[in-house]
């Protein structure tokens, strides 16, 4: 479980959001709205542990992130997943060196395994045999796709996107929403930041989210919710 | 997490630039291993000179050859001595002759006017003024020798001469070394900017700087260590079939075989392990070259 207390954040001298109280559950898909610039990234980041709140703390598996041991922060980090908004496509690397990057950061795994599980991967985010394709020639509906896919490599406890569902493109919404839920009954908690809450999916308690600061809070219906 | 993968991190990222750089060091530690090799085995000029210079203790007439041989044993004993050959007078005389042509009619009925002599040839690593003193002193106190012929009079400035050209030697692997130093950092620095954003992505998953930067020294300190055995064996390999070919070389440098010896052995791993150090210590230093200049 996530939970952010009271946290605030300034950036370039402006209170973007303060005082905000959220709790993501084990077994969850989140997604946090707000418009563009209100700072959903920089909140994916601080629940993340990756950027000090100016405020208020972040406590993940009963440990705080900034206030406890740095290897506690590390070991958080180490257990979750991040698809950035975007990622620099650097000349030359191919979608094969972020597998590699992923499996780096990641459990080892037996060289066979983790040919099938890239495959796999690939193959179900549309792109099969996709491995040896350049970053730089990828659109942006595929990069988000093929990063998803790199996360996933490492079956991470944790999973935070930022704006991954817009990016992917809406043919793919279905199948993420499919996917994040079969992730939720796994156990896994899926926060995504988007613009808005996507077309089709469904949310517990009405659909219209719970307001916290900038943003609204969603949380997604998972049938046959698992609550450990 | 991960165990080794992170040593090797840079070359499966960036195998084709990692090759090229593997290839450019192993050239540079084959001319760095040649010199060390060549300076190890001929301590400098000291071994040709060892080899050219000989302590002469010349005999009384009245010495027989088995004291002479007596002798030759008890100087081949001492410390700073690599042999002792008694020459008895009739070889002594051959010598003369041949020196000297035509000079027959020295030669008396009684026998050759030459007495026997003993040469003594100093070790290399033991071609100093007080390792020659010491052997003459030894020598000159026998009842059985009538005088020591060292050349005294132009030793010290042989051994300055020999003083000055290695510490010129030295100086020049000194330099090398730095050279080798200087492209490791740069090669690293290089390759650790080129990958930061690779190594962002590892740290924003978990891995420490920390660790990312004490994996990759490892790795490029285990590299270095392999490449500089591989550069040297293949220098002391050259070294052999050189020396098969130039006799000189063989005088001036030693014999190659000689690398297998205790004695080179152990200041030799300690190369290689410099070697390995230097190459860690490189890529600490590029790394931390590379993350500064992104701050």
């Amino acid at each position: 479980m996530i939970e952010a207390f009271h946290v605030g954040a300034v950036s370039r001298d402006r209170t973007l959001w303060d005082g905000l109280d959220m709790a993501f559950d084990d077994g969850e898909v989140c997604v946090v709205t707000g418009p563009a610039g209100c700072g959903k990234s920089l909140l994916l980041r601080v629940l993340r542990g990756e950027r000090r709140p100016d405020a208020g703390d972040v406590v993940a598996g009963g440990v705080s992130l900034y206030r406890g041991a740095p290897e506690e922060a590390g070991a958080f980090r180490a257990a979750s997943g991040v698809v950035p908004e975007s990622f620099p496509s650097v000349a030359g690397r191919s979608v094969r060196d972020l597998f590699l990057l992923s499996e780096t950061a990641g459990e080892r795994v037996p060289e066979k395994e983790r040919k099938e599980r890239r495959e796999e991967l690939l193959s179900l985010m549309g792109m099969p045999g996709a491995l040896d394709w350049k970053l730089s020639s990828l659109s942006v509906t595929e990069r988000a796709r093929v990063a998803l896919a790199a996360e996933l490599l490492r079956g991470p406890k944790y999973l935070f996107a930022d704006m991954l569902v817009a990016n992917a493109g809406g043919e793919w919404t279905d199948m993420l929403g499919g996917l994040f839920r079969a992730l939720a009954r796994e156990g896994k908690t899926v926060v995504l930041a988007e613009r808005t809450f996507p077309e089709r999916w469904k949310a517990r308690g009405g659909g219209e989210g719970t307001a916290k600061g900038p943003f609204r809070l969603f949380r997604i219906a998972v049938p046959g919710e698992s609550t450990a | 997490m991960s165990g080794f993968s992170l040593w090797w991190i840079d070359g499966k990222l960036l195998p084709g630039a990692f090759l090229r750089e593997a290839a450019g060091r192993f050239l540079l530690l084959l001319l760095l291993g040649a010199y060390f090799v060549a300076m190890l085995l001929s301590g400098g000029m000291n071994r040709y000179l060892s080899e050219r210079w000989a302590v002469t203790a010349v005999l009384r007439p009245s010495v027989t050859d088995a004291e002479g041989e007596g002798i030759a044993k008890k100087a081949a004993g001492l410390p700073g001595v690599q042999s002792a050959v008694y020459k008895d007078p009739e070889a002594s005389w051959k010598e003369f002759l041949e020196a000297y042509p035509g000079l027959e009619t020295l030669r008396t009925a009684g026998g050759t006017p030459l007495p026997g002599y003993v040469e003594i040839r100093m070790r290399p690593d033991r071609f100093a003024e007080a390792d020659i003193r010491s052997t003459e002193a030894v020598l000159a106190a026998l009842p059985e020798v009538e005088k020591i012929l060292s050349g005294a009079e132009i030793l010290k400035g042989i051994l300055r001469v020999n003083l000055w050209v290695n510490v010129l030697f030295r100086a020049g692997f000194g330099v090398l070394a730095a050279v080798a130093f200087l492209l490791f950092y740069l090669q690293e620095k290089g390759r650790a900017t080129a990958l930061s954003g690779d190594f962002d992505f590892l740290r924003d998953r978990g891995i420490p700087s920390r660790r990312i930067a004490l994996s990759r020294a490892a790795g490029a300190a285990l590299a270095a260590g392999v490449l500089s055995l591989a550069a040297t064996a293949a220098s002391v390999s050259v070294l052999f079939l050189l020396e098969a070919r130039l006799p000189l070389l063989r005088r001036v440098i030693g014999p190659a075989g000689e690398i297998l010896n205790l004695p080179f052995i152990v200041p030799l791993a300690i190369f290689l392990l410099a070697v390995a150090a230097l190459s860690g210590g490189a890529s600490l230093l590029g790394w931390r070259a590379a993350q500064s200049r992104r701050k």
